[in-house]
């Protein structure tokens, strides 16, 4: 695995995170270890830089959290407030746009 | 742990991270840290390995500081534009405060010295009384203003976290204002205008403003530093001694470092 990520992956966290955090309320530690293995260790968050992330995206309204305490241990959840729907759904259709137009000049070059 | 939390809690007072951000952050921060190790103790290692397994992922947490700090400052429209916001918007906010509050001494003062009444308005300026109050409304907006918009910026300065450089520019331009822009007010007669004779009262209101926070704020920090004083291990040391424009460093280094992630 590489130990960064490529430069070209530059908005694409705010992507994941907001994506995961649309399946249900997250902690940081969660987002980072689903990050990790849903893609299959290919991008990984630095540990501890998930939370300016956050808080940038809380900033912007996009997530929400509150600190409660489950199975013993306190932490910050996060989820996702409507805003933050609605830039997900323009960050999806984007994503897809420009891998559908990346994958085409790039099939086109193997073929 | 407390070693690595204490140094980032430290990191981020000296790079003037708002207290309750901190206390935030150091919180979350610590609270991965926990789940990190429980995470190694799990897989069977020992509390010291965990501890240090925990560490390593963590990485250098004053690293880790300045990039909480970068992404803190962009997070704010003040972080993000801080030439605007503590350079332009004060020259504009000091002379909209000051005619609201003449507004207000002005209004105050028709109402309770003269019920509202124009006709005893009109020959108050002849009264000497009465002219005394008129200047101290006007001089006493003009003090007021400036006080309330240089503390106004100081706050906004240490609330997005930008570096005292902004909050003294911020308190720089007010006295520049406040020292060349004059209003006056004779018997029937009322100026505002630029003077090239400075005005040194008003001038000295910000400026002993900024000196009585960056005093505060100094006494806090060294508190604050004796209170979590920690002696950073031998690698890091250079990087604290390199570490002179640490949020550019950091800007620099974020993206690169982490590949945008």
């Amino acid at each position: 695995m590489k130990k960064t990520n490529p430069s070209f992956l530059n908005g694409v966290p705010e992507l994941l995170v907001l994506r995961l955090l649309s399946r249900r309320e997250m902690y940081g530690y969660q987002i980072v270890e689903e990050i990790r293995t849903q893609t299959g260790e290919t991008l990984s968050f630095g540990e501890g830089c998930i939370y300016p992330y956050l808080h940038y995206l809380e900033a912007e309204k996009q997530v929400s959290s509150q600190r409660r305490e489950v199975e013993g241990r306190n932490r910050n959840y996060y989820k996702l407030t409507a805003r933050g729907r609605k830039r997900l759904e323009a960050l999806t259709t984007e994503w897809k746009r420009v891998t559908t137009g990346v994958s085409l000049l790039m099939e086109e070059q193997n073929a | 742990m407390p070693d690595f939390i204490e140094q980032l809690r430290r990191r981020l007072g000296e790079l003037g991270c708002p207290r309750m951000q901190v206390r935030r952050l150091v919180q979350e921060v610590a609270d991965h840290h926990e789940d990190l190790k429980q995470a190694a103790l799990s897989e069977g290692l020992s509390e010291a390995n965990a501890e240090a397994h925990a560490n390593a992922q963590l990485g250098d947490p004053v690293a880790l500081a300045e990039h909480l700090m970068v992404m803190l400052l962009r997070s704010s429209w003040w972080g993000r534009h801080s030439l605007i916001a503590f350079c332009l918007l004060p020259l504009l906010a000091v002379p909209v405060l000051w005619t609201l509050f003449l507004m207000l001494g002005l209004s105050l003062e028709f109402a309770l010295g003269f019920g509202w009444d124009w006709k005893k308005l009109h020959v108050a300026t002849d009264n000497p009384v009465a002219f005394h109050h008129l200047v101290l409304a006007l001089h006493g907006a003009d003090y007021v203003a400036i006080a309330l918009v240089t503390l106004l910026f100081c706050w906004l300065a240490r609330r997005s976290g930008v570096s005292l450089k902004w909050m003294v520019i911020a308190c720089a331009i007010c006295s520049l204002y406040a020292s060349f822009v004059y209003a006056r007010i004779w018997p029937h007669n009322f100026e505002v205008g630029i003077t090239w004779t400075p005005q040194w009262i008003e001038a000295a209101i910000p400026l002993l403003i900024a000196g009585a926070i960056y005093a505060f704020r100094r006494r806090m920090m060294q508190r604050f530093q004796e209170k979590v004083a920690v002696k950073p291990p031998a690698p890091l040391r250079e990087e604290w001694n390199l570490c002179r424009h640490p949020i550019a460093n950091a800007k620099a280094r974020l993206w690169t470092e982490t590949g945008g992630l």
